[in-house]
């Protein structure tokens, strides 16, 4: 059963049209992801289902009743804000009863799930703590704690992870993901990080100006982008794109070669858009892809990112951290035809 | 300029600073720190302005002591602060609180309360003396008349005119308090309230754990702002009771208004600032006392 439901979502401030009908079925203990550029829309859905937007049409299902004009404490949610949202007047533990307030437990019973969660969280010892002593992780670990004494259907994260460093960032990342397995709620999560959708989600939603541009699974995403937006958004460095033609079935690259590409929605001869990822390019000897000239070296380590000046348009290429391409060298660049994607470039839909 | 170039990097700044320094120590020192210490030297003195200053130890501060208008006046002062600080903390709070949710003509309305803070009190204070009139001058009174109520003595009678002078002074400074409690209401974070309203807390709750606690600055210092303003009443005073200052029979008249009247009627310079230095201390000991309770937990 769809713990969370969106149908035809629609949001308007006066005339403007922000979310243009949104539908999106969420299961039961999922993990999903919302993300995209910002001003996509991906925050203004997460406080419509939160209640502290109002809908302008559409229907939101929280564990299958509607609640579009049900106040914020009757939607069973519970939420993670961007700045946390912690009292800085109030102690840890007043803080995380807050979100008992108006729960009718009695007072042992609130007392006990405030100690309960604190353990999950491994913050019992800082109880007591005002918010001006707790380091960026831990005021986290608060807001996190203040949505869980609630035990809430579905929790909502609004780019939690964001006012961190990028260390934190990662550590809270994994955090939020082994809290998840634990308690197995429903989860919705915020971000503009591509990399945080890819390792949190279950299901991630991929958003720009105010519609879903795919929903899937991280590997799905990445693997199968339905347009050249998704094929951009997702994976660092971005897929590279390159002009191409069409014709008798066959792409014909920039420099003239033809490639046989079988799986084709359309054979129709026009101009097409050849995304190949910088992972997928290797230096081959014989049926290259494409060839250019190396212009810049950016070492990483395990591996070095070459950029490629090629007739079209500049390309990067993830090349063996031990030997890469010297600057200056003219290099020839193929892949397996099985990892090209092939968008129109009219509408930047894939079209196999 | 050898001598300059040949100082550390540290003393140029410290030269430097001094040297930025020396025009508002000059001017603190003589404007302000001066007049003080001579202030409470002649408290000691017997000076009628023009004759010579004639010592008199503590003779000044034995004849305040052993006045009854001095304790009337004590009592009326600490009236205009126990009354005025409350109300208009509370009003201004009010206001702000409300005008901080309307949209609607927002800042026509902040203009509207905050221009009795830009008039000068002498013309509100007369504005304010005509209002009180009895009929058919007065529009407070000709108001009461309408609806068939008794006229009310507001300037005349003993216990109101404390109270109706009062009224004029917590409308005047409502602006100023209005703005700075908006400027606190703003700094709070939206997602302080959007939590509480996803945790179901009421608007009582979050007025009370929420709002509050986080204005306490604010609070204070609007606390400490208007009760030296309250406790150095004057001009309204003044301008409101100009045939008999104080009156009637003392039941307005605040300390300052006595040391102006001692000083410059009776011309006794001495006995002025006898009064001058209990007030002195009075702000002092009031202030610390607000800042030490309202500050720290």
């Amino acid at each position: 059963m769809a713990q969370l439901a969106l149908r035809n979502l629609v949001k308007r401030y006066g005339s403007t049209e922000v979310l243009h009908g949104i539908n999106l079925e969420v299961a039961d203990g999922e993990f999903v992801v919302f993300v995209g550029p910002s001003g996509c829309g991906k925050s203004t859905t997460l406080r419509m289902i939160a209640g502290l937007e109002e809908v302008s049409d559409g229907v939101i299902e929280i564990g299958g009743r509607e609640v579009n004009h049900l106040e914020p404490k009757e939607r069973d949610i519970a939420m993670v804000f961007q700045n946390y949202a912690i009292y800085p007047h109030m102690s840890v533990r007043k803080n995380i009863a807050f979100g008992l307030r108006s729960s009718k437990m009695s007072k042992p019973d609130k007392a006990r799930r405030i100690e309960e969660v604190a353990g999950i969280l491994s913050m019992t010892e800082l109880l007591e703590r005002k918010p001006s002593q707790l380091s960026g992780g831990q005021r986290q670990r608060v807001a996190i704690g203040r949505a869980m004494v609630r035990d809430p259907s579905v929790f909502l994260f609004d780019e939690p992870l964001s006012n961190l460093d990028a260390q934190l960032r990662t550590q809270m990342r994994l955090e939020i993901k082994k809290l998840h397995q634990r308690v197995g709620n429903t989860i919705v999560f915020v971000t503009h990080d591509q990399v945080e959708a890819m390792t949190m989600a279950d299901r991630i939603v991929i958003m720009k100006d105010g519609r879903i541009q795919q929903v899937g699974t991280p590997d799905e995403v990445y693997h199968r982008p339905q347009n050249t937006f998704v094929a951009r958004f997702i994976g660092a460095p971005s897929m590279n794109m390159l002009d191409a033609e069409m014709s008798d079935g066959r792409v014909i690259m920039p420099q003239g070669q033809a490639i046989q590409l079988g799986g084709l929605t359309t054979a129709q001869p026009g101009r097409i858009t050849l995304g190949v990822r910088p992972d997928d390019l290797v230096p081959v000897e014989s049926d290259m892809l494409i060839q250019g000239k190396v212009t810049v070296r950016e070492p990483l380590g395990s591996e070095t990112l070459i950029y490629v000046d090629t007739p079209g348009g500049e390309i990067v290429v993830k090349a063996d951290g031990r030997k890469p391409p010297a600057v200056g060298e003219v290099v020839r660049l193929g892949a397996d035809p099985a990892n090209l994607h092939v968008f129109d470039r009219e509408t930047g839909m894939v079209l196999r | 300029m050898t001598f300059y170039r040949n100082l550390t990097i540290r003393q140029k700044q410290i030269a430097w600073a001094w040297a930025f320094l020396a025009v508002p120590v000059l001017f603190y020192g003589i404007i302000r720190f001066y007049p003080t210490g001579n202030a409470i030297l002649i408290s000691f003195q017997d000076w009628n302005l023009l004759g010579d200053r004639t010592w008199s130890g503590l003779e000044n501060y034995r004849k305040l002591v052993a006045d009854p208008v001095f304790w009337k006046v004590f009592k009326n002062t600490f009236l205009y602060l126990i009354l005025g600080t409350p109300i208009s903390l509370v009003l201004s709070f009010i206001i702000a609180y409300q005008l901080d949710k309307v949209r609607f003509m927002h800042s026509t309305l902040r203009m509207l309360y905050f221009l009795p803070f830009m008039t000068s009190a002498v013309a509100m204070a007369w504005v304010w003396r005509w209002f009180y009139q009895p009929v058919p001058t007065g529009l407070f009174n000709n108001l009461l008349a309408q609806l068939g109520i008794p006229q009310i003595a507001f300037l005349n009678s003993t216990t109101n005119a404390l109270p109706s002078v009062l009224a004029p002074a917590v409308w005047a400074g409502l602006g100023f308090q209005i703005i700075i409690f908006m400027a606190g209401l703003r700094a709070i974070p939206v997602s302080y309230y959007e939590a509480a309203r996803i945790d179901g807390v009421g608007w009582w709750t979050q007025l009370t754990q929420i709002t509050i606690p986080l204005l306490r600055p604010t609070i204070v210092f609007i606390v400490v702002f208007s009760s030296i303003g309250f406790l150095r009443i004057f001009d309204h005073v003044y301008n409101m009771t100009t045939n008999n200052p104080g009156g009637p029979l003392n039941a307005t008249k605040p300390l300052v208004l006595m040391i102006y009247g001692t000083a410059f009627n009776d011309f006794d310079m001495g006995y002025a600032a006898a009064q001058t230095v209990v007030l002195f201390v009075i702000l002092l000991i009031v202030s610390l006392l607000q800042l030490r309770l309202l500050r720290s937990e």
